[in-house]
């Protein structure tokens, strides 16, 4: 297989996280979903980290959820899990009938993303050297481990399209070559989401959002100038009004 | 008829409904050579593949796919070919070429929500409301 991977030898190590059906069976009975409504968003919440067994079709949708019902009834916490488990077909069925057309903008962005956007991430975002810890340390997690949380991603993606202007065509790259879970179109269509070309508005973020949601360690060593650090109608202004 | 099963990245376990099928049907997986070359993934997810891929097939192999799968079917003495359906457009024309002179069997896969042919999905929570009332939906 030399030769068919993105990094040079010497930075080619296995994930944390094993492949097949034994681990997958293993982390699915390990998986508790009692609070995980209310803490799933959070960095450190209670989040299953069943999504790579469950893109490559190593569970099954209908088995986890079925799973999740034999031991803990029907709780609210396990609504909001199977709605997550939701999405994953609401992005497969799109995939089924859009196909290679996920890769295009599928409706007309709702604010202005610039344009001429680079094929590529910058050196300086792919090597996690922007400075702002919050976003260097999803990218080193991603590269390192091949995850990211849900929330940490949605943060990123909102950093490259809506604050670096970067379209989310190179971003979406990025995370596919690395993401465990990467899949085509959970993958494009969370991007298009997060840039309003299959969303109604454009997903933007702040400071407290990511203190809130468990990233205050990060803005505790952050010696950048914080380019989150505003309002919600503050930034609508900023990113959006030239 | 001797079948084979195909197992590939949307389906990578030796209890897809294929396999299931086919319980006593070769499992075989295929590195497509050529998506690999153009997708440039990780190590990391190669490895993870690779690792579901080593419990869930009895055979696996690098290349392009239908040569590969044609050449397996061959070395095993299999007539036809078995495999989980995915929505992948990729997945879909390696079917169709795959069809130029092999038999293949598409098995559905199994969904959380069961949802008519023809639906079109354009937004979540209408989608989730009309089909997803097992789940609270």
């Amino acid at each position: 297989m030399a030769g068919l991977y993105g990094e040079v030898l010497g930075n080619a190590k296995p994930a944390p996280f094993m492949g097949g059906r034994k681990a997958a069976l293993a982390a699915l009975e390990k998986f508790s979903v009692q609070g995980y409504a209310n803490s799933r968003n959070k960095i450190h919440g209670n989040v299953s980290r069943l999504s790579f067994y469950i893109r490559h079709g190593v569970l099954g949708l209908r088995e986890v959820a079925e799973s999740v019902r034999q031991r803990f009834g029907r709780p609210y916490d396990a609504l909001k899990f199977w709605q997550e488990l939701g999405w994953r077909q609401f992005w497969q069925l799109v995939y089924a009938r859009l196909g290679s057309r996920i890769y295009q903008d599928l409706e007309t962005a709702k604010v202005d993303l610039g344009e001429n956007f680079p094929e590529e991430l910058p050196e300086e975002i792919q090597k996690a050297k922007t400075g702002l810890v919050c976003m260097d340390e999803s990218v080193r997690e991603l590269v390192e481990t091949g995850y990211m949380h849900n929330h940490a991603r949605m943060w990123f993606a909102s950093f490259i399209i809506h604050f670096r202007k970067l379209g989310w065509r190179a971003g979406e790259r990025f995370f596919y070559r690395h993401l465990l879970d990467g899949d085509p179109a959970s993958n494009a269509l969370s991007w298009q989401w997060v840039a309003s070309t299959f969303s109604h508005r454009p997903y933007i973020f702040n400071k407290e959002n990511i203190r809130e949601n468990g990233g205050k360690k990060w803005c505790e060593r952050c010696h950048a100038r914080c380019p989150f650090d505003a309002t919600y109608p503050e930034l609508e202004r900023r990113l959006f009004s030239s | 008829m001797k079948t084979l099963v195909w197992l590939h990245g949307d389906s990578l376990s030796a209890r897809d409904p294929a396999a299931m099928k086919y319980p006593e049907a070769m499992r075989v997986f295929v590195f497509d050579r050529p998506f690999l070359e153009k997708a440039r993934l990780s190590f990391k997810r190669i490895f993870f593949l690779y690792e579901c891929a080593a419990e869930a097939a009895q055979e696996i192999r690098v290349g392009e796919t239908v040569a590969e799968l044609r050449q397996a079917m061959q070395e095993h003495g299999a007539e036809g070919l078995a495999v989980t359906e995915s929505v992948a457009p990729r997945w879909r024309a390696l079917v169709a070429e795959l069809r130029k002179g092999t038999e293949v069997e598409v098995v559905p896969a199994v969904e959380l929500a069961e949802v008519p042919e023809g639906f079109e999905a354009k937004r979540f929570t209408p989608f989730w409301k009309k089909f997803g009332k097992e789940w609270g939906g």
